[in-house]
């Protein structure tokens, strides 16, 4: 049978202690068979249990053309931390987040269809473009990694088009906005 | 008749490109309309209010 070996640190005068939850039921925890670091929710890089929403339009939205116009996400699918409101995502943990915007827009005649990420209110990351070539109607989509200091920094959406009377189109297929912490900032 | 086309009636010669970096037209969905954020065109000048009524 194998066994645990409690070793006290070779220098320094602190107590690590190994607190029981409260429980009337047994529980077991199960070591991996390597070496390492345990890892807790202060590590520094790890994202445990960080803000991540969904959200998507519901109703199709008229926008002018040759305009950078802020795409509205009027549907939550989920939003863990509440840090998604009006469109706006400003989420309260400070880190590294991945941001994901997609869009569809239909316009007459349109050469060109862009979803940008904002941050701040000013553009961030450019999508790729259809560029130069006639379409009544695409979808764009857009990634990027973004950090966030956990107070005043916020995203958002903006859609851009070259088209005639360009229309949003809305469902949680086709014109939504995505973030998730992947790394503390710490 | 959006800002757009007002801009692209005074300067024709305007082109997507433009639109795309050195001019910007913006609409933050806030209900204040689009509005000219940047306006950095090596030779063109910006439009007036005036011109945009």
């Amino acid at each position: 049978m194998s066994s645990i070996a409690m070793q006290g640190g070779a220098t320094g005068s602190g107590t690590v202690t190994l607190l029981a939850p409260v429980t009337n039921t047994n529980r077991t925890i199960n070591l991996p068979d390597s070496n390492g670091t345990v890892l807790t929710t202060a590590t520094a890089g790890v994202p445990v249990n960080g803000p991540a929403f969904s959200a998507y339009n519901n109703a199709t939205q008229s926008i002018s053309s040759g305009t950078f116009v802020k795409i509205l996400f009027q549907t939550e699918e989920f939003d863990t931390n509440s840090n998604f409101a009006s469109s706006t995502f400003t989420p309260t943990v400070a880190g590294y987040y991945q941001v994901t915007g997609c869009a569809s827009i239909a316009a007459a005649g349109a050469t060109l269809f862009i979803t940008s990420i904002y941050k701040n209110g000013a553009e961030y990351k450019r999508g790729n473009d259809f560029r130069g070539v006639t379409l009544s109607q695409a979808q764009q989509f857009n990634t990027a990694l973004v950090y966030c200091n956990g107070s005043t920094d916020y995203i958002d959406i903006y859609g851009y088009n070259s088209g005639v009377t360009p229309v949003v189109g809305s469902g949680s297929a086709v014109t939504y906005f995505q973030a998730a912490l992947v790394r503390s900032a710490t | 008749m959006t800002l757009y086309d007002k801009i692209k009636a005074l300067y024709p010669e305007l082109t997507d490109s433009d639109f795309l970096s050195t001019i910007r037209l913006q609409n933050d969905s806030d209900g204040k309309g689009d509005y000219i954020a940047a306006w950095d065109h090596p030779t063109l000048t910006r439009p007036t209010e005036e011109q945009l009524a």
